[in-house]
């Protein structure tokens, strides 16, 4: 945590000299590796945010009650809440994290993507607030026929 | 890659289409074809970042993101780019309307 935290103010100086509003550019796949291979969401959570205790109820989710098309479940993410970094986890395919966003300063939490869930799973949010609390959302989504292509 | 840009209330509204297979190592394997998904996205408005994302095989293919920020005008200049798996990389512009 403490390496992450250093590597990351790095970023910002260099960034910063060129770029004065800029923020940080935060490669996830590099920074936090052992996330992107957890098979629960669980365990990918605690590889990418370390131990956090995250409060529930303040992030919306929106996806369909019944997905037709596995392959392309549509995911909305929202909050009041203004946050720093937003990331998607589910329990419908062999690795859990899906994509790690990050919010530039006048950055909105709201957030849409598509994800493939191959079976009726849960969709886990687990976002980072600029006061430094962890918030979290978990949704069950039914999916009918299977879109991982495996 | 499509992107749109759209300023309503003061707040800019972007829809991205990027364009990948997004297959990872399972699905490669079954249909023997090379692991290719995009890993990192990133947008930003006059240099600065608006949105990023580190991203896996799990999204759909040909990915769809959705974001808002605040603090841009009509006319700036959105630059997307991403780069995947292979090294590939695709970069547009889209002008705030």
């Amino acid at each position: 945590m403490q390496r992450r935290k250093f590597l990351s103010l790095g970023v910002v100086t260099a960034v910063s000299t060129l770029l004065p509003s800029s923020v940080s550019a935060t490669d996830f796949r590099v920074e936090a590796p052992a996330s992107w291979e957890a098979a629960g969401s669980a365990e990918a959570v605690k590889a990418l945010f370390g131990d956090i205790k995250p409060i529930e109820g303040q992030i919306k989710i929106k996806a369909p009650k019944l997905a037709e098309n596995g392959g392309a479940v549509p995911i909305g993410m929202k909050s009041k809440v203004k946050v720093t970094t937003v990331a998607l986890f589910q329990d419908a395919n062999p690795r859990s994290a899906v994509a790690v966003f990050e919010l530039g300063e006048n950055g909105l939490f709201d957030i849409k993507t598509k994800i493939k869930m191959r079976k009726t799973a849960n969709v886990t949010i687990v976002a980072k607030g600029i006061d430094g609390n962890f918030y979290s959302q978990v949704q069950k989504v039914e999916v009918s026929i299977g879109g991982c292509g495996g | 890659m499509k992107v749109k840009a759209k300023l309503k209330k003061g707040v800019v509204g972007v829809k991205v289409l990027a364009k990948s297979p997004m297959v990872g190592k399972e699905e490669a394997e079954k249909k023997k074809v090379d692991v290719e998904f995009i890993t990192h996205i990133t947008a930003r408005v006059n240099g600065a970042v608006v949105f990023e994302a580190s991203t896996g095989p799990f999204l759909s293919k040909n990915p769809y993101f959705q974001f808002a920020f605040t603090g841009a005008n009509k006319g700036d200049k959105l630059d997307v780019d991403w780069v995947d798996t292979n090294g590939k990389t695709a970069k547009k512009t889209a002008k705030i309307k």
